[in-house]
């Protein structure tokens, strides 16, 4: 690349003005509608105006945006009346992303991010060729981590053999699209168009409804159901289509997208760990998701990168272990946090669903309400223990070669492993209940993903054993 | 300060209930209604706020700061010297009615900030201009 300013690809001509237009959109149709209805030659002229002021925006875009790579800084230069020349440090540099839409993959274009870890510094390079893209993207990544940076180098990358560019850990099943009803996003796409059916004007009332029966309401739900599974399928694939993961360049790729094309790039060294969820909706179904602990960026939705969606237990238990280059932490059974961790989590579990239970059933004795209270009454201490067999069964954690490894919850489990040279500090947390427990729970702080990784009630001397076993010279000289 | 923020904070919450009840006609108000109210929150202001003095400490060692809060639920939190960020010393209205000052040590993580509330004006500078130095003796960008 050389030293000279350059501009964004000339096809952006046809982008940028294009864009502009679709955002002006809501004016030119008031435009639009103002002109008809004014009548006369006035109203083309207006039309005229209304679209040549985005294009005219969106031409002056191109010619006032350029950028250059120069001594070791990325510049970008923007704006006609309020300049910005922004300017980050190669060696800062900690991901760079290009992302393509739907018009600017006909076009072959893409758009460049350059993250620095603050966000107001993100330097966006709207509209590169594809092709210059890819290099500026290899140059970047090449020089920010051939700089001498003064971060922990990370052992792992050091001791791996360096494996042949572009090696995919992983590429997308179409198949595992069947997890995709399970997940958040389905049931939101059910909440949403269970609203918006409950809005629609339907000539519903009690009788009618009678009439129609059960057999209606059943239906209703079943066509719901498929509705919402196809949603959630096609949404799955729209994002995830063609999803890579590879391993190049001492960082780690991740592509993906039907229409709008992202590609991702993490540093080894700032991946700390990574972090497989699997809620009971998806364990049921033999699935989880993996996502990664990165450090040094700004947001969640940055720092905490899924790499893998809801797929097959399996294929997600072996990313994680390529990803970490051991396959211990994802796949070893964790260290059970003891007798009284799991008497605390029965207590917890049961307490509420008796709570629930002795009011129902007093309702039913006071009021005489419905008999079916009763059978609520009945559900929650079974639901509870269900609950607290299965928390009880998940939770564990686990040391292993220089990963602390966490794994707790039931309706959203999750397993964490982070690498102790990511781990910040220590907290402990105890209530009076736990104390009497003699329990504690060990938060270890980190700088990524949901900047904390908590192993719940651990018995007390086993948390500070495992604090001190992670980073020895911390706590240390606070053993008393 | 810390009886003085409880005793707010109790004096408040009947404040809310004397005023809010009659005005939002909520539930009819009795004078026994208030007495088990007023009772919890004298309780409150003759417990906690001694309960929390007692639990509270902080440590500074050379590579390392510590503290202890809470009353009912505890927290310890450690965080090394190097990945300290910012050191925040912060003053609120209460706190300058008796010359007391709260630091507050952040790192790199949201869930590592540790603070120390009501030391002496002088300790807290001084607690301050020691962790700032001793943060800045140690190298790396702290994330």
């Amino acid at each position: 690349m050389s030293e000279d300013w350059q501009r964004l690809d000339r096809r952006m001509l046809l982008v940028h003005p294009v864009r502009e237009v679709l955002r002006f959109m809501p004016v030119l149709i008031g435009v639009l509608v103002f002109g008809s209805t004014s009548g006369g030659g006035v109203g083309v002229r207006w039309e005229l105006l209304g679209v040549l002021v985005p294009v005219a925006l969106g031409v002056l875009r191109y010619l006032t945006t350029a950028y250059r790579v120069h001594e070791g800084r990325v510049e970008l230069r923007r704006g006609l009346l309020q300049r910005h020349l922004l300017a980050a440090r190669i060696d800062r540099v900690r991901t760079v992303d290009t992302s393509a839409s739907l018009i600017q993959r006909v076009l072959d274009l893409s758009t460049v991010r350059i993250g620095t870890g603050a966000s107001e510094q993100d330097l966006d390079l709207d509209g590169l060729r594809a092709g210059p893209a890819r290099e500026l993207r290899a140059q970047l990544l090449r020089e920010s981590a051939a700089a001498p940076t003064d971060e922990l180098p990370d052992p792992a990358a050091d001791t791996e053999p360096e494996e042949p560019p572009g090696r995919p850990v992983l590429r997308l099943d179409p198949t595992w699209s069947r997890y995709a009803p399970l997940t958040s996003t389905g049931l939101a796409i059910a909440g949403a168009l269970l609203t918006a059916l409950t809005q629609l004007p339907l000539p519903l009332d009690a009788g009618d409804l009678a009439v129609a029966g059960v057999a209606m309401a059943v239906a209703a739900l079943l066509a719901l159901a498929v509705v919402v599974s196809v949603l959630a399928v096609g949404g799955y694939l729209v994002t995830n289509w063609g999803l890579t993961l590879t391993h190049e360049h001492g960082s780690w790729h991740l592509r993906r997208g039907l229409t709008t094309t992202r590609e991702t790039s993490v540093d080894d060294a700032r991946l700390a760990g990574v972090s497989i969820a699997q809620p009971v909706n998806l364990r049921l179904a033999g699935a989880a998701r993996l996502s990664s602990i990165v450090t040094g960026l700004q947001g969640e939705g940055q720092s905490q990168m899924e790499l893998v969606p809801p797929a097959p237990r399996a294929v997600v238990v072996g990313v994680a272990g390529e990803v970490l280059g051991d396959h211990a932490p994802a796949a070893a059974t964790l260290l059970p946090h003891g007798p009284a961790a799991v008497r605390r989590r029965w207590a917890r579990a049961l307490a509420p669903a008796l709570v629930v239970a002795v009011a129902a059933a007093v309702l039913v004795a006071q009021t005489g309400l419905g008999a079916w209270l009763l059978g609520v009454a009945a559900l929650a201490p079974a639901a509870g223990a269900l609950l607290a067999l299965d928390r009880s069964r998940m939770l564990g954690h686990a040391l292993l070669d220089g990963r602390l490894v966490a794994q707790s919850g039931s309706l959203t489990c999750r397993r964490d492993v982070l690498g102790v040279e990511h781990v910040i500090g220590w907290n402990l947390q105890d209530s009076w209940f736990q104390r009497r427990a003699g329990l504690t729970t060990l938060v270890a702080t980190t700088a990524g993903g949901r900047q904390r990784v908590v192993v719940p009630d651990v018995p007390e001397g086993r948390a500070v054993e495992l604090a001190a076993a992670a980073t020895p010279d911390l706590l240390a000289q606070f053993r008393a | 300060m810390w009886v003085t923020t409880a005793t707010l904070e109790a004096l408040a919450l009947v404040a809310l209930v004397v005023v809010l009840g009659p005005v939002l006609d909520l539930f009819d108000l009795r004078w026994w209604m208030l007495a088990p109210l007023v009772l919890v929150d004298a309780a409150y202001v003759a417990v906690v706020p001694a309960w929390r003095y007692r639990v509270h400490r902080w440590e500074v060692t050379d590579t390392a700061v510590y503290t202890q809060t809470g009353w009912w639920s505890r927290e310890r939190r450690v965080a090394p010297m190097s990945r300290i960020q910012t050191v925040d010393w912060n003053q609120g209205p209460v706190e300058r009615l008796f010359g007391l000052a709260n630091v507050t040590v952040t790192t790199a993580s949201a869930a590592g900030a540790l603070s120390v509330a009501g030391l002496d004006r002088r300790t807290a500078e001084q607690l301050v201009a020691e962790l700032t130095e001793k943060a800045d003796a140690v190298a790396g960008d702290a994330t």
